[in-house]
């Protein structure tokens, strides 16, 4: 059906957004107002693939045809574990279109953990990638009475399946097209009939602290933050940006369907997460949302490739780089330092961002966690706009940012244009806005919790705000606390520090309550298998290598180089790292040691080392487990009382 | 995973058919040394048929033999129910028997897309001037070529190595690749000699998923050598048992490792 | 200003003649790379071709009768070196190979003498060793029509085959036969036919240079030397790489040429000869496998 046509009845809404805009409006906008542009590009057997605004909402429209006939309801929800693909965004559109809910789960869940959420929710719908995550949700179809139907996209393998619940989306496509046809008027009014404060997604939460809980998010919501977001980095149609982070995860859903359905600006999805970077460097977003974990990987390859690089480059990439940090990141750049950048520019700025396809980004945010100020600065001397942006899926998501012109340097910037931000008595960081969450799906009581009176939800971080309204976040509240000595003590702080290493994968700091801080290191296996390569030490696999004393010197080294920078931080000093453990595997999120975006989960760590912990601070030797412990070399504070009003 | 699917579901994507490939009494000798004694077994359309035996067993003599790169003294072989005389390594490829080696033998200056590329060949039919000048025919097929490669890039999921000469991949891929180059000839049966030598648990995985895969998707029959008797009997249909070139056993992986004279002959084996 | 333009003179003549070292060169990697022989018979061959055109039209034939009719001849040539010469040795060491393309060097020497005679002939081409007017009348610079003519051809010539046997599934058979000759066979590569087309091609390299070397030169023994020249060039460039031959004859033309107007004076001329083996030798310091040559990768 041809969706650039003004039907016979004339549309049934207004078009051009404003306050009453739902994602189905907002779709069929765009293939009104830029039918032509790209909505998606996707690389695929080495090509890359164009879906215009208007095959997307032709696909959609398809598609809530075919759902509508498979039973998805208003208000239903359909649950996603799948790809960053268009197809995925097609069907979340035709969901929408329907007034379903959509519920993107991770890929990587243990099928317990998908059948947990369907339960929990009452998903009646399910759109899958491939054969692995059929055969999951298969495998719990049974306790999931009210799932009816599973949409897959790839069909490699499936052929021999035969569960009525089973569709291709290839069938689903062709199904809906047929009842489509003819029938435009009608899916036009139901998408019509959406209301902006109709619950439009339901993320779960990556529950750091607690089981994960569903947090419901209205279309008006996430328009609204999205909007707002776009229009103070002054997004437009031509911003193209990469979709490469979990689905599941509210960041990648705001970067690849929010705000795209908000601007009208163009997602690439690379061939795999294996090309992603490959991918990255032939298209040159312009756009980006990175985690920090994302960027501390990047920093480790540049940091690698330096070092395999000739002395001459090694000096000149660190000077350039010295230079660039403090003209552009930290705003303590002398004269000097600004000359040096421009002879850094082509020497090492431009063509480093060449190989990170950074070359043409105008805004990136790194979000999802606090990204150290090293690491960002290591960006921004490149002259990549990088900035910390702060929010939670609760928050929807833009928080705080920096703003264009006034970075500074260690904050995560002032609050986003319409959203209020506050510190209650414990230093919590409170926000309110039009962008909050609904509530939690079917959890009063913590719904409830989260609310601070008077519109303001409470976020679980702890925070500083200066006097011109810079927030600078310091941990997750309850993880705060202070050492023996009353020295404060917050481990995130720490952890990201000693994460900027290109040779330590992950930290777990611990202090709270005792005389000194302690740290569990988990190894970057590939930089730090390098390292030993280039160095003939031999050994037989990740437990091994982490063993070696080789090793513990080059751990032993990072740390002195987090303390050394801890040191000349009055408020810091304290807390430096005085003994550590190089952890013999991996930390994994099928342990339930991190969330399924890689984020650290303190209490279950500190449950599972707590012998290796209780070691640590009894002194050097071994863990009951055979782990060695060794000392941490730290340092007298170097530096003077901070200046007055720096820190609130 | 796939690998907890059951291999043996009743509704098959391609369900085994007639025999397509047909040993008879096949015996070869290199001067006074019996290779392989009388061996007679045959391998159905569709099916994954295992050849396998404790090392020296004549199992790769076995796969040359079918190849063409050995000629038997006696016995005769059946493709399609066609009596072949003289094979050769050539003529096996044009009849659509294609292979893999147990020491990876890939054109190791090449990019992996070039590597599955030139195993496209025996599809492309345009002469050195069609090629030289570029006229329609000769684009035509690169156009083609390159397309299924990519398909079968895909297929095996080595989009990221697509440009990376072979030389510089880690061994695990390199078999990935030299199983695409095979494939890249679209061919009826496929002969795998021992394709997960010298593999690391996840490699083996990775490397069952993607023959199962192959045979479900494309239909190809596969013959395949293999030591490690535990991955074959995950994966055949049907195994051959060969010891000191006599055939010891044939049968489904049950019948196999019911058979007495298998277990004795695996027993003297270290594993 | 005026040794401004003395110096683009010198440069461009070095670039021009170094494209047609790169011409040479090019029969040499294009037999190495299909069949990993270093062929010591091509400047043999580059003296059979252009002698045997030349004696064809002394013979009665025209130009472009005589063209085709040696183009068949150095095809039959290379055909049957493959045929006779190689295919028998299949499998022997490259110590083996090698001395047997020195053998053959002299049989094609011999044979060559023998039909032909042993008289410098001149080989004229049509296009005369003189300076393009319209060059030297605008910008005083002198650059022989021959040797852009020349230039031309050659540049032409390489180009072409460089795409050839990177771009389709002709060069992606070669390189294949090269690599590993068994598994070639297995996917249906047929092995005699890439090494005969190969043969066949370095013959028509061979004429072609010939008849570009002969037009400049003159027709006679001394040319079987020019394959001399190729080797710096291979070196500099790699064995096995076509684009690398290019880049490494531009740089042996020039610096050659650049050397021995500029240094050589300091060292009483003579320079030009052994300029290039200078160059060659630094590179097989610093960069053994060549400039473009496959880096020799080796994985523990």
């Amino acid at each position: 059906m041809n969706l650039q046509e003004q039907p016979a009845g004339g549309w049934p809404y207004a078009p051009g957004g404003g306050d009453g805009a739902t994602f189905q409006k907002l779709l069929l906008d765009h293939a009104l107002l830029r039918g032509a542009r790209p909505a998606f590009r996707e690389k695929k057997r080495g090509i890359w693939h164009t879906t215009s605004w208007s095959d997307l909402a032709d696909e959609a429209s398809a598609l809530a045809a075919g759902l509508a006939a498979r039973g998805l309801k208003r208000g239903a929800s359909i649950a996603f574990v799948a790809d960053n693909r268009p197809r995925l965004y097609a069907t979340m559109s035709a969901a929408h279109m329907l007034g379903a809910v959509a519920v993107p789960l991770h890929q990587d869940a243990a099928p317990e953990e998908l059948a947990a959420a369907i339960r929990r929710v009452g998903v009646t719908h399910v759109f899958a990638e491939d054969q692995e995550q059929v055969d999951k949700l298969l495998q719990v179809l049974p306790g999931c009475p009210a799932l009816t139907t599973i949409v897959y996209d790839d069909d490699r393998g499936m052929r021999h399946y035969r569960q009525p619940e089973l569709v291709s989306y290839d069938t689903l496509l062709r199904q809906g097209r047929e009842l489509a046809a003819g029938r435009r008027e009608i899916l036009l009014a139901e998408a019509a009939q959406g209301q902006p404060d109709d619950p439009a997604f339901l993320f779960f939460t990556s529950g750091t602290t607690g089981p994960a809980k569903g947090v419901v998010l209205t279309h008006a919501a996430l328009i609204k933050r999205a909007r707002a977001a776009a229009t103070a980095e002054g997004l437009g149609e031509a911003d193209v940006t990469m979709a490469y982070l979990p689905p599941g995860w509210i960041g990648q859903n705001l970067f690849s369907y929010v705000q795209p359905m908000v601007v009208g600006y163009c997602v690439c999805c690379p061939e795999s997460s294996e090309t992603m970077l490959a991918d990255m460097r032939e298209i040159g977003p312009t756009y980006l949302l990175a985690p920090p974990r994302v960027l501390e990987a990047l920093l480790t390859q540049v940091t690698l490739r330096i070092e395999d690089a000739g002395a001459f480059n090694r000096s000149l990439y660190r000077l350039c780089m010295g230079a660039g940090r403090r003209a552009r990141a930290s705003g303590a750049g002398s004269a000097g330092d600004r000359v040096l950048t421009l002879f850094g520019e082509p020497l090492i700025y431009g063509p480093l961002r060449d190989v990170l396809g950074m070359s043409r980004i105008r805004v990136a945010y790194a979000a999802g966690d606090a990204a150290d100020p090293d690491l960002v600065g290591f960006f921004r001397a490149l002259g990549v706009n990088l900035k910390p942006l702060y929010g939670s899926t609760e928050t929807g998501f833009f928080v705080a940012t920096q703003r264009e012109g006034d970075f500074r340097h260690g904050t995560v910037g002032r609050a986003v244009e319409g959203v209020e931000i506050a510190l209650s008595p414990e230093r919590e960081v409170l926000v309110r806005s039009a962008g909050l969450f609904r509530e939690y799906h079917d959890d009063a009581e913590a719904t409830e919790r989260s609310r601070a009176g008077d519109g303001w939800v409470r976020t679980g971080d702890a925070g500083h705000l200066d006097e011109d309204g810079h927030l600078r976040i310091v941990d997750r509240l309850e993880h705060v606390g202070a050492l023996a000595d009353g020295t404060p003590f917050a481990p995130r702080l720490i952890e990201n520090k000693l994460r900027v290493s290109p040779y330590i994968r992950e930290a777990a700091v611990f202090g709270d309550g005792r005389e000194a801080t302690c740290a569990l290191i988990d190894i970057d296996p590939v930089a730090v298998g390098r390292w030993a390569d280039k160095r003939s030490v031999t050994y037989t696999g990740h437990a091994d290598l982490a063993s070696r004393d080789e090793v513990y010197g080059l751990v032993a080294d990072c740390i002195a180089q987090v303390n050394a920078g801890l040191a000349a931080d009055p408020l810091l000093a304290g807390a430096q790292v005085r003994r550590f453990i190089v952890l013999p595997a991996e930390l994994s999120a099928d342990e339930g040691l991190l969330t399924r975006t890689g984020k650290l989960k303190r209490s279950a760590a500190a449950q599972r080392f707590a012998p290796a912990v209780q070691a640590l601070y009894a002194g050097e030797g071994q863990t009951p487990d055979g782990l060695k412990i060794r000392d941490a070399k730290t340092f007298a504070p170097t530096v003077a009382p901070r200046r007055a009003g720096r820190s609130a | 995973m796939n690998m907890t699917m059951p291999i043996q579901t009743p509704q098959r994507a391609f369900a085994v058919g007639a025999p397509i490939l047909e040993l008879d009494s096949i015996s070869l000798r290199f001067g006074g040394v019996k290779a392989l004694t009388n061996i007679s077994f045959n391998v159905l359309e569709h099916e994954i048929r295992a050849i396998i035996g404790p090392n020296g067993a004549g199992k790769s003599s076995m796969l040359n033999v079918i190849n063409g790169v050995y000629v038997p003294q006696e016995g005769s072989i059946r493709f399609q129910g066609e009596r072949l005389a003289a094979m050769t390594p050539t003529r096996a490829a044009r009849m659509g028997i294609a292979r893999t080696f147990q020491n990876i033998a890939l054109f190791r200056g090449m990019s992996v897309l070039d590597n599955i590329m030139a195993g496209r060949t025996l599809h492309m039919h345009a002469n050195f001037l069609e090629v030289a000048f570029r006229l329609p025919r000769a684009r035509r097929e690169e156009t083609e070529a390159r397309e299924k490669a990519e398909e079968i890039i895909e297929f095996l999921e080595i989009e990221h190595i697509r440009k990376t000469p072979v030389a510089r991949l880690p061994y695990g891929l390199k078999k990935r690749v030299e199983l695409g180059r095979a494939l890249a000839a679209e061919p009826r049966i496929l002969l795998l000699d021992e394709p997960m030598a010298g593999m690391n648990v996840e490699e083996k995985q990775d490397m069952c998923r993607f023959i199962i895969d192959v045979n479900d998707h494309y239909g190809t029959t596969i013959v395949l050598i293999e030591h490690d008797m535990g991955v074959v009997m995950d994966l055949s249909d049907r195994v051959v048992v060969l010891d000191y070139g006599k055939k010891i056993g044939d049968g489904t992986p049950a019948e196999v490792r019911a058979n007495q004279d298998v277990i004795n002959a695996y027993l003297g084996v270290a594993h | 200003m005026e040794d401004f333009r003395f110096f683009i003179e010198v440069l461009v003549g070095g670039l021009l003649s170094g494209l047609m070292y790169s011409l040479v060169a090019l029969g040499f990697v294009l037999i190495y790379k299909a069949s990993g022989v270093f062929n010591f018979a091509q400047g043999s061959m580059v003296f059979l071709a252009v002698l045997s055109f030349v004696g064809f039209m002394e013979l009665g034939l025209p130009f472009w009768a005589a063209l085709p009719v040696t183009i068949g001849m150095m095809v039959l040539v290379g055909m049957a070196t493959e045929r006779l010469v190689l295919r028998p040795l299949v499998g022997q060491s490259d110590t083996t190979l090698l001395m047997a393309t020195i053998g053959l060097a002299f049989i094609i020497e011999g044979v060559a003498q023998i039909a032909w005679g042993v008289d410098v002939r001149r080989l004229d081409l049509g296009i005369h060793d003189e300076p393009i007017m319209w060059l030297a009348d605008n910008f005083e610079i002198l650059i022989s029509q021959l040797d852009i003519a020349a230039g031309i051809v050659a540049g032409l010539m390489v180009v072409a085959l460089a795409l050839l046997f990177s771009r389709t599934k002709v060069g992606r058979g070669l390189r294949a036969v090269a690599d590993d000759p068994a598994a070639a066979l297995s996917i249906g590569i047929p092995l005699s036919h890439i090494w005969m087309l190969v043969w066949a091609t370095a013959g028509v390299v061979a004429l072609v240079a010939g008849m570009l070397w002969g037009a400049r030169s003159g027709v006679q023994f001394a040319l079987v030397l020019v394959a001399l020249k190729a080797l710096p060039v291979l070196i500099i460039g790699g064995f096995t790489s076509v684009p690398g031959v290019i880049v490494a004859g531009l740089i042996v033309g020039a610096t050659e040429k650049v050397a021995e107007v500029y240094i050589g004076p300091y060292f009483g001329g003579g320079i030009e000869g052994w300029a290039p083996y200078m160059l060659a030798v630094l590179f097989l310091l610093v960069r053994p496998e060549g400039l473009f040559g496959e880096k020799i990768i080796r994985r523990v």
